[in-house]
């Protein structure tokens, strides 16, 4: 094949993969003002082998909110940040749902060492270890503790059973509790539970509130 | 014209059968100036693609390059679209269904929106429970992750869930509400 023609084919692929977030048409719901701005940081992120997604859906979320386009652009690119410093703490080979959820980590204050850690204690999927730790933190629970928590449950406790810690940590707060001492008092209740009694785990298919 | 007259044509053909004496030295020259033509890597870049150029393909070659191509068109979309899916939104995995209720009495229409409809207002669209009632409601597939959702009342008014854990937002106001999935 002459070399013109082995030439094109990359080039087209690159420049097909460039064009991915100009082609998406959600884009045209973001304001005209900042979306080629968006466009550009959405086509830097996966560049960088970032998940874009999180991107477009902070996009969307500012629209709807009918946010500025300054802050809409603002916005994605701190978020952009976050999921580079998650990818850095979780490692390369992080789900880009598990980056998502650590970027709302670090975001709610959790350290890089605390998801690093969290990386090693766990071999399941990190997405509700760090959203719950995003979560607590959201609560009030102090940073450090609701590390330690989490960090406690994290290597043997199933999802939903960690759902559940959260729920209880959140009541004994809206009953009065302190925050940290909750989330302490909960974690050692649930790290000495029999994780298959099912007291705590999914309830099949139902539909379910959150 | 010369159908009647054979013996012409006869000598026409002995005259073109004639052997041609051919120079000794025809295929030196012939080389010295092949040789003498400067090879296309001499020519510009721009030139070179600027310079139309004929490709021959076989009919095989041709199904094969457009095969190719259509391979890496769908491994692209369906790469787009598993990420859309789920994988790069906030979930991965099985999707189960979970349901959303908010009470609106003054709303007359209510919608969910969320990361996982990508906060369009138009996509799901909540019902009333009865025909007077203030309490709107509807369920959506979620795979497991953590989602931040909130409701709309009549497509302007914000209402966050005062049932599950609230998500600040300093950077567009109005705060969203949080509902985490659980996968194992």
């Amino acid at each position: 094949m002459p070399s013109p023609v082995r030439l094109t084919l990359p080039v087209v692929a690159v420049f097909a993969s460039v064009t991915a977030a100009a082609q998406d048409p959600r884009i045209d719901r973001v304001p005209a003002e900042s979306r080629a701005a968006v466009v550009a940081l959405i086509d830097s992120a996966r560049g960088a082998g970032l998940p874009v997604e999180p991107l477009m859906q902070r996009a969307l979320e500012g629209t709807t909110k009918h946010a500025s386009g300054e802050r809409i652009v603002a916005a994605v690119r701190h978020l952009a940040g976050d999921l580079g410093r998650a990818r850095d703490a979780l490692g390369a080979p992080a789900s880009p749902a598990e980056l998502n959820a650590g970027a709302m980590a670090l975001r709610a204050g959790a350290s890089s060492e605390t998801l690093a850690e969290l990386r090693r204690a766990r071999r399941d999927a990190l997405i509700v270890p760090l959203a719950v730790l995003t979560d607590l933190m959201a609560s009030g629970v102090p940073a450090d503790s609701a590390a330690a928590a989490v960090l406690a449950l994290a290597a043997t406790t199933r999802d939903a059973d960690l759902v559940a810690f959260r729920q209880a940590v959140e009541r004994d707060i809206a009953l009065g509790a302190a925050p940290g001492p909750a989330a302490a008092a909960a974690a050692s209740s649930f790290s000495a539970a029999p994780q298959a009694s099912g007291a705590h785990g999914q309830q099949g298919a139902q539909p379910r509130k959150p | 014209m010369f159908e009647d007259r054979p013996d012409i044509v006869e000598r026409v053909v002995s005259y073109l059968k004639r052997p041609v004496r051919i120079d000794a030295a025809l295929d030196r020259r012939v080389m010295e100036e092949i040789a003498s033509v400067a090879p296309p890597r001499a020519r510009g870049l721009l030139t070179a693609w600027l310079t139309g150029r004929r490709i021959a393909v076989s009919p095989l070659g041709a199904l094969a390059a457009a095969a190719g191509l259509a391979a890496i068109v769908v491994v692209a979309y369906r790469g787009a679209l598993s990420e859309r899916a789920g994988a790069g939104a906030t979930g991965e995995g099985v999707a189960r269904q979970y349901s959303f209720v908010v009470r609106a009495p003054q709303a007359t229409r209510v919608s969910l929106v969320g990361d996982f409809n990508d906060w369009d207002a138009a996509r799901t669209p909540m019902r009333r429970v009865g025909a007077e009632s203030a309490v709107w409601t509807t369920a959506v597939p979620l795979a497991p992750g953590r989602y931040r959702y909130a409701f709309l009342a009549d497509g302007s008014r914000w209402l966050a869930d005062p049932a599950a854990p609230l998500a600040r937002d300093e950077e567009f106001g109005p705060p969203s509400s949080v509902v985490t999935v659980g996968g194992s």
